[in-house]
């Protein structure tokens, strides 16, 4: 393992507040070849996660960042003197996950998905930066057309889309709670 | 319309081993409201009685559904049309099962196809939220640098990046602010946009940052505050000033650019 170049990384990882990608990192190390950074940020990932730690290098959002581990929450804010944040409402979750599956979509796809208007729905989510307007689509009445942000994957910690929970997660799901209730 | 469904699931009988509307079917009550929305309901329905979803037995399913929405006190008008519709829904497949046909039905001609269609998907989608509210309960609990403020690095920072969605909502905010200002008054004094512009260059020079929603408030007229937001723009538009807001509904702060190349018509 390269330590200086481990060293390196784990500095630029610190110092970004977003993300840092790949390719950040290697147009700062001059010369130095992918699979080596990448091997690099492997390794900083395994480290974060041995106890004994306070901070983990994880990777979400297209890159790698650092962040505080879940035990600390609560001396976090503490310290901070910040509120515990709030998990989305079960209609803000709902209509997320309608657009994370079906993006690009308009409110009334949306809305059919779920049976219930979502116009009240989206308007948190835009303001959680959660999802973005992309444009508007080539239908009667140009409906807005809505996509998941950047913001959305560092929210649920996955590194891109595919990252979602596949059909195949979703539909055992569905096996074990027919399980519970039969 | 519970009363003409009531006369349609009963040409029905020989099926009536489903529970009466009027009794709980198995004595607990559920509120409504715990629902996310019909379909929802339905699938928690169908759950219930064990049904396949792909062969939903609509005239006892329906009478549920319609049981639910009786005992339902409170009304919601936005809540209530939705649940309505998936009623209305359910009985007009009630309606199409019910025709007589010269030929059987096509597994694909089934009228119950759209409904379990929706419920299928719907079904997913609540699965598929269930495993992303585990990811948000252990991400939430982890800190990222991106909560800090940024570092006020002044000439670095490039000028303000917002949607017009937030520019608008500032403005709002600010107006509102301002609301006990009576605005059905017309004052005759003007405030000429040059004679802010300078003030508020002034000031900046003076104070080398200034706090704008503050400076807003202090205006003594909303013409005059009013005035002063135009010029943040033209200012921030001819490069003068930066902004930056940190987050929607924070202040926003304000400083002259270091650059040299300064407009002429501000100097």
């Amino acid at each position: 393992m390269n330590e200086s170049l481990k060293a390196l990384v784990e500095a630029l990882v610190f110092v970004s507040q977003e993300p840092v990608t790949l390719a950040d990192l290697q147009a700062v190390a001059e010369g130095v070849p992918a699979e080596e950074i990448q091997a690099v940020l492997d390794e900083l990932v395994r480290e974060g996660e041995a106890e004994g730690r306070g901070i983990h290098v994880i990777r979400a959002g297209g890159g790698w960042l650092f962040s505080t581990k879940p035990a600390h929450d609560r001396e976090v804010r503490r310290l901070l003197q910040i509120e515990r944040k709030h998990r989305l409402s079960s209609a803000g979750l709902e209509t997320l996950a309608a657009i994370a599956y079906r993006q690009p979509v308009t409110q009334s796809e949306i809305s059919a998905i779920r049976g219930v208007d979502s116009t009240g729905a989206l308007k948190t989510l835009l303001e959680k930066k959660l999802i973005k307007i992309v444009g508007r689509k080539k239908a009667p009445g140009n409906p807005l057309v809505y996509r998941t942000s950047d913001e959305f994957l560092l929210y649920l910690g996955l590194d891109s889309l595919d990252g979602l929970p596949s059909e195949a997660e979703i539909a055992k799901i569905l096996e074990e709670e027919k399980a519970v209730e039969a | 319309m519970p009363e003409s469904s009531d006369e349609i699931l009963a040409s029905e009988g020989a099926e009536a081993a489903a529970p009466a509307a009027e009794a709980p079917p198995d004595g607990y009550q559920v509120r409504l409201d715990v629902f996310e929305g019909p379909l929802d309901l339905l699938l928690f329905l169908i759950r219930k009685k064990k049904i396949d979803i792909h062969d939903i037995p609509i005239a006892a399913i329906t009478r549920d559904y319609l049981g639910y929405l009786e005992r339902k006190t409170e009304i919601n008008l936005d809540r209530e049309a939705e649940f309505v519709f998936i009623a209305a829904l359910l009985i007009y497949i009630k309606s199409q099962m019910l025709l007589p046909r010269e030929t059987d039905l096509a597994e694909s001609d089934d009228p119950r196809r759209v409904l379990v269609d929706r419920l299928l998907e719907y079904e997913k989608v609540k699965a598929a939220c269930s495993l992303l509210r585990e990811r948000e309960d252990v991400q939430i609990l982890q800190w990222k640098r991106d909560f800090l403020p940024p570092l006020p690095g002044e000439s670095d920072l490039e000028p303000l990046e917002l949607s017009s969605f937030d520019l608008a909502e500032s403005f709002f905010r600010m107006m509102k602010r301002r609301e006990a200002d009576d605005t059905r008054i017309i004052r005759g004094r003007e405030v000429p946009v040059e004679a802010k512009m300078k003030e508020l260059v002034t000031l900046l020079e003076e104070r080398h940052q200034i706090d704008f929603l503050e400076y807003f408030e202090s205006s003594p007229s909303l013409e005059e505050a009013l005035v002063s937001f135009f010029c943040l723009l033209e200012l921030i538009k001819s490069r003068v000033a930066i902004a930056v807001q940190d987050a929607l509904f924070q202040t926003i702060r304000v400083w002259l650019r270091k650059d040299p190349h300064r407009t002429a018509a501000h100097e």
